[in-house]
């Protein structure tokens, strides 16, 4: 990778920003996502900060199964990110749509409609797992970041 | 006032009503009655026998007809479960939002979801479905199946 | 001064049963309010005709994620009804311990998310770190933090050893404690009693015509408590007040949802005092004999109904359920009128709706055909701390 392309990593590692978006469900999944920026599991250690709108985010941190009405915005919410961005599905309905599969107004998982980069299960995700997932996923990066491009 | 008080004043009152009271336990009522008296009776109830609070109201389809009960409760807890039916060939029920505003929300859903109409419902934005949902499909009838939301209307209506 | 139509919609459901709200504001000051439910339906009732009654009851679980047990104890006593079926009383002290417990983290939860609506993200902090040790309790009794699967037709599925008696007891002392600290707060930190006192009047009239649940309404002095008027479960055993209040505004019910907890710290310790011994659950058929049962249960938001007609099969006829978010979003219209759009976050937060709305869309129009924007719930929610900065009620410049 180029010097910039390596910075630019660097920091997206360090300090990933996300954004939070609940295409349905219960509420279970994103008050347990609330909870891990509190005291007790503190997962702004890590750097992470929750934004309010796409364009500033680098990791999009679905809840909820997709149903039909919320599709188009999630995709659209999806597009207004800027690459690279990463998708994480929280909870075992936006992986696979969880308990809800099979109702007529549920398409399914997240990765139904959007590509997504790291699956977290969990009825509802514990904190603890996504502080792990998200570190797994910065993990990756920081693999894909020593890998030699092109321009090297 | 006891529930046997309450069974009682209805009998009085109505005496079409013989017969289609049950007790089933204790704060627990269940009325039967046919769509021209209803309104009268739920006056009655609502007003004299004094149940203030309207919980719900649920649609269920019947086959040859439409019900809807009204679950009302008083002060004392006691609930009184007022059915009523139409003929689904002519689902027509009358608003009951003059003695409860907030039960429009539940009178919309008896259209959304049975296809009924309620005469007197004030003009509002549909409920529970999103816009867009297709004309001529009501989720929660008996004969309706999830996988007709992608089938064409035509093909819909000859099911 | 024109009107300006303001469609507050989320294009996604944040709520349990989230609102689109359009409002019609006079500059400032909100005219009206018109009210679009729905862009969270799911398709629950329907699949519940589909499934066999356990399987109902662990989908109606997670009809809301912060009152589960609400719904699948709502809708478990139907059943039991319907089965002719007696839960042990053990059994049925235990669901009461469990729904009690919920109620402490369900209000925890709403003092955390009021807090960071108006700005105070101290008491989201501090709230959110104490409902923890409402969480482990609820973890360690029933296997989850959430959606706790304690429920099965004819009782409970796990049982409490004296050691988790004595812990619980340990938690309460903890948390009454701290609950102490924030009635403290709410009856003597003046920034907040300014924000949130005046805001979102509803009269008790209103209230009572609206058909306003739980502290919604009892911050309205309406006096009604499924736990008191029609009891079930093990409530008939223990002795509380219904606390109700008569400010009428989003205060009041601050006010009740605080005072509540002691109210539940005490209904828990006598739970656990005179807990019977005994089994914890019945035998029950898997076919449900045919009938109609309606179970109404005072979750922490309010009167949540359950309606179950069973038709001699394992899978019930119908189920209709009605949340109490949703008899209270229709107050909400009422209690916005004459208000700030500034104070729109709190007002709607003040209803405990499932869950905040993280990303409810706000669009402005000018009628006079000037330009359109789109606000997202964050950034209303910015305009009212803002707007209440420059009036001079700031949490972070007192140290908040």
């Amino acid at each position: 990778m180029s010097f910039v392309s390596r910075m630019i990593n660097w920091a997206r590692i360090k300090s990933p920003w996300i954004i939070h978006f609940n295409t349905g469900a219960c509420n279970a999944c994103d008050i347990e996502i609330i909870a891990a920026l509190t005291p007790r599991y503190d997962i702004e250690r890590f750097g992470i900060q929750l934004k309010g709108t796409p364009r500033h985010a680098d990791v999009l941190v679905c809840s909820g199964p997709v149903t039909r009405q919320i599709e188009k915005r999630l995709v659209r919410i999806y597009e207004q990110m800027a690459e690279p961005k990463f998708v994480v599905a929280c909870g075992t309905c936006s992986c696979s749509g969880g308990v809800f599969n099979g109702c007529y107004n549920v398409k399914g998982g997240i990765n139904e409609v959007i590509p997504v980069s790291a699956f977290i299960p969990g009825c509802p995700v514990r904190p603890e797992a996504i502080i792990d997932g998200v570190v797994k996923l910065l993990g990756s990066l920081e693999k894909a970041a020593a890998l030699p491009s092109p321009e090297d | 006032m006891s529930e046997e008080t309450i069974q009682k004043e209805l009998e009085n009152k109505f005496s079409g009503l013989k017969g289609k009271i049950t007790i089933k336990r204790k704060r627990r009522i269940y009325v039967d009655v046919t769509d021209d008296i209803f309104h009268n009776v739920f006056a009655f109830i609502v007003k004299d026998l004094k149940f203030p609070i309207l919980c719900t109201i649920t649609g269920l389809d019947e086959g040859e007809t439409f019900g809807a009960v009204y679950h009302l409760a008083s002060e004392d807890g006691i609930v009184l479960n007022l059915k009523n039916h139409v003929p689904r060939a002519n689902p027509v029920f009358r608003t009951i939002s003059e003695y409860f505003p907030g039960g429009i929300i539940y009178e919309r859903e008896l259209v959304d979801m049975f296809g009924a109409k309620v005469e007197g419902l004030p003009p509002g934005p549909r409920y529970p479905l999103p816009d867009g949902w297709p004309d001529g499909q009501f989720p929660l009838r008996k004969d309706w199946k999830a996988d007709m939301l992608d089938k064409k209307p035509e093909d819909v209506k000859n099911e | 001064m024109s009107n300006v139509k303001i469609p507050i919609g989320p294009q996604h459901p944040a709520l349990k049963e989230p609102a689109s709200f359009t409002i019609t504001l006079n500059g400032e000051r909100i005219l009206s309010m018109d009210l679009r439910l729905g862009y969270n339906h799911r398709g629950i009732e329907k699949a519940c005709e589909e499934r066999s009654y356990i399987q109902c009851m662990y989908l109606l679980e997670r009809v809301c994620g912060i009152c589960s047990h609400s719904h699948s104890t709502a809708f478990i006593q139907a059943v039991e009804e319907l089965a002719g079926l007696e839960v042990p009383k053990r059994g049925l002290y235990i669901r009461t311990l469990v729904a009690e417990l919920e109620r402490i983290h369900s209000h925890l939860l709403w003092l955390g998310v009021a807090g960071h609506e108006v700005g105070f993200d101290t008491l989201l902090m501090y709230s959110w770190r104490d409902r923890e040790v409402v969480m482990d309790l609820l973890a360690a009794l029933t296997g989850n933090r959430v959606n706790y699967g304690m429920n099965t037709v004819g009782g409970v599925r796990r049982d409490i050893s004296p050691d988790q008696i004595k812990d619980i007891q340990k938690g309460l002392d903890i948390l009454e404690e701290r609950t102490k600290y924030y009635v403290e707060v709410a009856t003597e930190e003046t920034t907040l009693i300014e924000r949130l006192s005046g805001v979102g009047y509803l009269s008790p009239e209103d209230a009572r015509n609206l058909g306003a649940v739980g502290p919604t309404g009892r911050g309205s002095q309406v006096d009604r408590d499924v736990r008191r008027d029609d009891p079930y479960a093990s409530y008939g055993d223990v002795s509380f007040k219904v606390i109700t209040d008569d400010h009428n505004d989003v205060y009041g019910r601050t006010l009740v949802r605080v005072k509540e907890l002691f109210e539940t710290y005490g209904i828990i310790r006598q739970l656990l005092k005179n807990m019977p011994d005994g089994p914890i659950a019945v035998k029950a058929p898997r076919r449900i004999p045919a009938g109609e049962a309606l179970s109404r249960y005072e979750a922490p938001r309010g009167e949540d109904v359950h309606f179950v007609k069973s038709n001699g099969t394992d899978k019930p006829e119908r189920v209709k359920v009605r949340a109490p978010t949703m008899a209270n979003l229709q107050a909400v219209a009422k209690m916005l009128e004459n208000n700030r759009l500034a104070d729109v976050p709190i007002i709607v937060a003040a209803i405990d709706p499932c869950f905040s709305c993280t990303d409810r869309s706000i669009q402005i129009k000018d009628p006079s055909g000037g330009n359109t924007g789109v606000m997202s719930w964050s950034q209303i929610r910015e305009y009212g701390i803002n707007w209440y900065k420059k009036h001079g009620i700031d949490f972070k410049s007192k140290g908040l």
